[in-house]
């Protein structure tokens, strides 16, 4: 007899797939000109020093070649990605002053709930502006800094973002990176003073919600010395027949003994391709927790990096990757050991169904100054048919002798033997497989903050029947 | 005859970061090929037949469908690689095991190499039918002579049958060596493949394997120790496409000084091989502030019923391992040495053949003589 084979279903995205007219909506002409890119920058305000930046950034952009590994971009047509959409409205710091369709959009993605009840501060941008930008009095008075980009590049803050702003992801990084130098818009500026703790998380959500849109957001954060925050990110998007794009671009600054936690849920809807950029440098004692959930867009390549410059400065990444049909999801890590006695950890998982494609790739590098340095790379992949595909690809570079590198990788499907065991013990055997993926997938979820972590049991919806084939 | 090398080799199947520099190897000097240092057998096992693929119609039992096959074969090192190996060599050396039978006496193949030589040499390796052939190849020179010696392998094992292939490389520290090797293994069948490698001076090592048949499997060892200015660059591509095809990997060694280190390690599952395992271990030990270590240890999966596992230690000697020798009276020195050599032994295990071992031994101690 021949027998069922356990199913997984794929994400349920319902609940992002709703849209708005955006007629009376500002857009810039599709392509990739000089005058489009002076045309943003005129449009933003911008100061003279970032309008030669993105005009740089476009020589860069258009010298540099695509990738010759990771997953195939050829559907992507830069003349017919929009790379401006601004919504018809100002940015708002009260939800009620929020055009009634954009708010409702907020609202079914649960952002406003979320924030009157477990968050300090909240960003909400639509397509390439913020909407809305908030952040608690108390957190405020503590001398913290939550603002819009495009108010810090202006205001008294620009010298600060003027210091930092892409010299982590330089432009010529590749060739998405300046792109996104070309024509960034949006994102959040965040600055937390020496000592201070913030409590309870900052959250920036980005809607992309025009057809055939790219979102370009700048996230600079720094954290002074002593400092401690948690920063939040959220991003989704209804889906399209044509393509959209998210070439984002996330620098943190985590200062000495300071901490960060950057949590992503990355959601986006499956025309999309997501090339975004992460990239963190901790100063001595410094500590960056990156905690990444992906699990939307067509494809991704995605791999927040640590530069641990300082001493004793630690880093740790833990992502989940879900693959389902038609997507190819390539995400990992990068971390880069320059300082002495630092320690690195990655920790991920990726599950693999319907076709859907999952690589996992990272690099860990211990330069010869990283004295005692310490790295730890576990890796697991889940195939729940044998019509998907999971890789894994970690490099590890090492130039010094005092240093300890560890590594190790699994991939399989649900072991016979667990359900055997789960079974024995009187479970079920539906419930003995829903309990071991929903485990699999564990280690991840409980690193995130609870709402979220109930945002990714919701987005599996792990529905099991009969046997295994 | 000089010839200018400018090849792109040891290619990883899927390309990861240009950064690391780890998708492909790129060899660019030139060589003097003047044919010194062909093989030595000393004597033939009952059940070999050794010829030239050139004549081999002469050879008693020869299967010319066999021999177009282990044509076909990709090799390690990959294409522009052979394009090379064509071009230079003449004819191919063709070690065939008879059907059925069990050769329990190795042959051995001794390329005794002086400076200034340079050869290139292909050989082929067929395992009829639910034979078993083991063969020794040693590669020596003197420590500090230079020269070129590149080697193809192209082993076939037939259903049921099982090819020792070890290999023993333990040329001058001038050397530029190439060891390409790819092997087809049928249902049952099986490759074990050891190399040693610890001489040369630039080497380049590929071997691709392609279990295609039910319950294939390929075993490799590889121990390797670079000192002074030495650089290996390995590359491991192992195909399952065979159901129940198992494969084992295990790559263990020590860099010291400005030794230079790449290992690509490549398990592919691929669709329909149902049942099939592929495992990778690597150790390495870094002795030196000055050395380079790069490991790609990559796995790709098309096939939800299968295991794949990779694991990876680097570093230095653990610190309670120091301590303890230190506490038996041992210097650090002697405690990397006595280490160094648990590494390497383990691999030299796998070898059975005592005038090997000897071999390997005397190159070892002299080699840490040196360094004490």
């Amino acid at each position: 007899m021949e027998k069922e084979r356990t199913e997984v279903n794929d994400i349920d995205r319902s609940m992002y797939d709703f849209r708005y007219s955006e007629d009376d909506f500002y857009r810039v002409d599709e392509g990739l000109t000089p005058e489009i890119v002076l045309q943003i920058s005129k449009e933003k305000h911008d100061p003279d020093w970032m309008r030669e930046f993105r005009l740089k950034s476009l020589d860069t952009y258009h010298k540099l070649n695509v990738t010759d590994w990771g997953p195939d971009i050829s559907g992507l047509n830069m003349d017919d990605i929009v790379t401006y959409v601004r919504p018809n409205t100002k940015m708002s710091a009260k939800w009620e002053e929020v055009p009634d369709d954009i708010k409702e959009t907020f609202e079914r993605l649960g952002i406003p709930q979320a924030e009157r009840t477990s968050l300090a501060g909240v960003g909400a941008q639509y397509d390439s502006e913020l909407v809305y930008h908030n952040v608690k009095d108390e957190v405020s008075e503590l001398g913290v800094v939550y603002t819009d980009m495009e108010s810090a590049l202006t205001g008294e803050y620009e010298q600060m973002v003027k210091d930092h702003f892409m010299k982590l992801v330089p432009p010529t990084d590749h060739k998405f990176a300046a792109l996104h130098g070309a024509v960034w818009s949006g994102g959040s500026f965040v600055y937390v003073p020496p000592g201070v703790k913030v409590d309870i998380p900052l959250q920036s959500y980005f809607r992309l919600n025009a057809a055939g849109a790219g979102q370009f957001e700048h996230t600079l954060i720094i954290v002074s010395e002593g400092a401690d925050l948690h920063f939040i990110e959220g991003c989704s998007a209804p889906k399209y027949n044509v393509a959209n794009l998210h070439a984002g671009c996330v620098e943190l600054y985590v200062g000495k003994n300071a901490r960060l936690r950057y949590s992503t849920i990355e959601n986006w809807s499956k025309n999309m391709y997501n090339l975004n950029t992460k990239r963190a440098v901790c100063e001595e004692g410094g500590v960056i927790e990156w905690v990444s959930g992906s699990f939307g867009s067509h494809i991704s390549y995605l791999y927040p990096s640590s530069i641990l410059k300082g001493d004793g400065s630690r880093a740790e990444f833990t992502g989940i990757t879900f693959a389902g049909t038609g997507q190819n999801l390539d995400t990992g890590a990068k971390m880069v050991h320059i300082g002495k006695r630092t320690s690195s950890f990655i920790n991920t998982k990726s599950i693999s169904k319907g076709g859907g494609i999952s690589t996992y790739r990272s690099s860990v590098t211990v330069m010869p100054s990283a004295e005692d340095a310490k790295a730890s790379v576990s890796c697991a992949s889940l195939m729940l048919d044998d019509i998907s595909r999971s890789d894994t690809v970690p490099a590890m570079d090492i130039r010094t002798d005092k240093a300890d590198v560890g590594h190790e990788a699994k991939i399989g499907r649900i072991s016979d033997d667990a359900v055997f065991y789960l079974m024995s013990r009187g479970i079920s055997e539906e419930d003995a497989k829903a309990m071991i993926v929903s485990g699999f997938a564990d280690q991840v979820s409980k690193e995130l903050p609870l709402e979220y972590a109930v945002e990714m049991n919701n987005l599996i919806q792990l529905e099991m029947k009969g046997s295994i084939g | 005859m000089e010839k200018t090398l400018n090849l792109k080799i040891n290619c990883l199947p899927t390309l990861t970061w240009n950064f690391l520099k780890l998708n492909r190897a790129e060899v660019n000097e030139s060589v003097v090929l003047n044919g010194r240092g062909q093989s030595i057998i000393q004597n033939i096992p009952n059940g070999v037949i050794v010829g030239n693929t050139d004549n081999c119609g002469d050879c008693n039992g020869c299967d010319r469908d066999g021999s177009e096959k282990i044509k076909d074969i990709a090799t390690g090192m990959g294409e522009e690689a052979d394009r090379f190996f064509s071009e230079v060599c003449d004819g191919t050396l063709m070690v065939r095991a008879k059907r059925g039978m069990e050769i329990r006496e190795p042959l051995c193949l001794d390329y005794r190499l002086g400076s200034g030589d340079g050869t290139a040499v292909r050989q082929e390796i067929i395992a009829e039918e639910g034979s078993t052939v083991t063969v020794i190849m040693d590669y020596t020179s003197e420590r500090e002579d230079r020269g070129f010696f590149g080697v193809q392998t192209r082993l076939h094992a037939r259903k049921g049958a099982v090819i020792r292939l070890i290999k023993i490389e333990l040329l001058g520290r001038n050397y530029l060596h190439f060891d390409d090797i790819g092997a087809l293994v049928e249902d049952g069948g099986a490759v074990e493949l050891v190399q040693m490698e610890l001489g040369g001076g630039r080497n380049y090592v590929g071997v691709n394997t392609e279990l295609a048949g039910y319950k294939s499997s390929f075993t490799g060892h590889t121990g390797y120790l670079c000192m002074g200015s030495q650089s290996l660059d390995m590359n491991y591509y192992i195909g399952h496409s065979g159901k129940k095809s198992e494969s084992s990997l295990i790559v263990r060694g020590a860099l010291k000084d400005k030794a230079k280190k790449n290992f690509r390690g490549t398990i592919d599952l691929k669709h329909g091989a149902k049942g099939a395992c592929g495992d990778e271990q690597e150790e390495t030990l870094l002795l030196s502030e000055g050395v380079l270590n790069k490991t790609l240890p990559v796995i790709l999966c098309d096939e939800d019923d299968v295991e794949g596992s990779h694991g990876a230690t680097i570093g230095r000697l653990s610190s309670d391992i120091l301590f303890y020798m230190q506490s038996r009276g041992m210097s650090p020195g002697e405690a990397e040495i006595l280490m160094t050599k648990a590494k390497l032994n383990s691999i030299r295990n796998q070898i059975t053949d005592e005038k090997s071992i000897g071999r390997i031994q005397h190159y070892m101690e002299e080699a840490f003589d040196n360094e004490r």
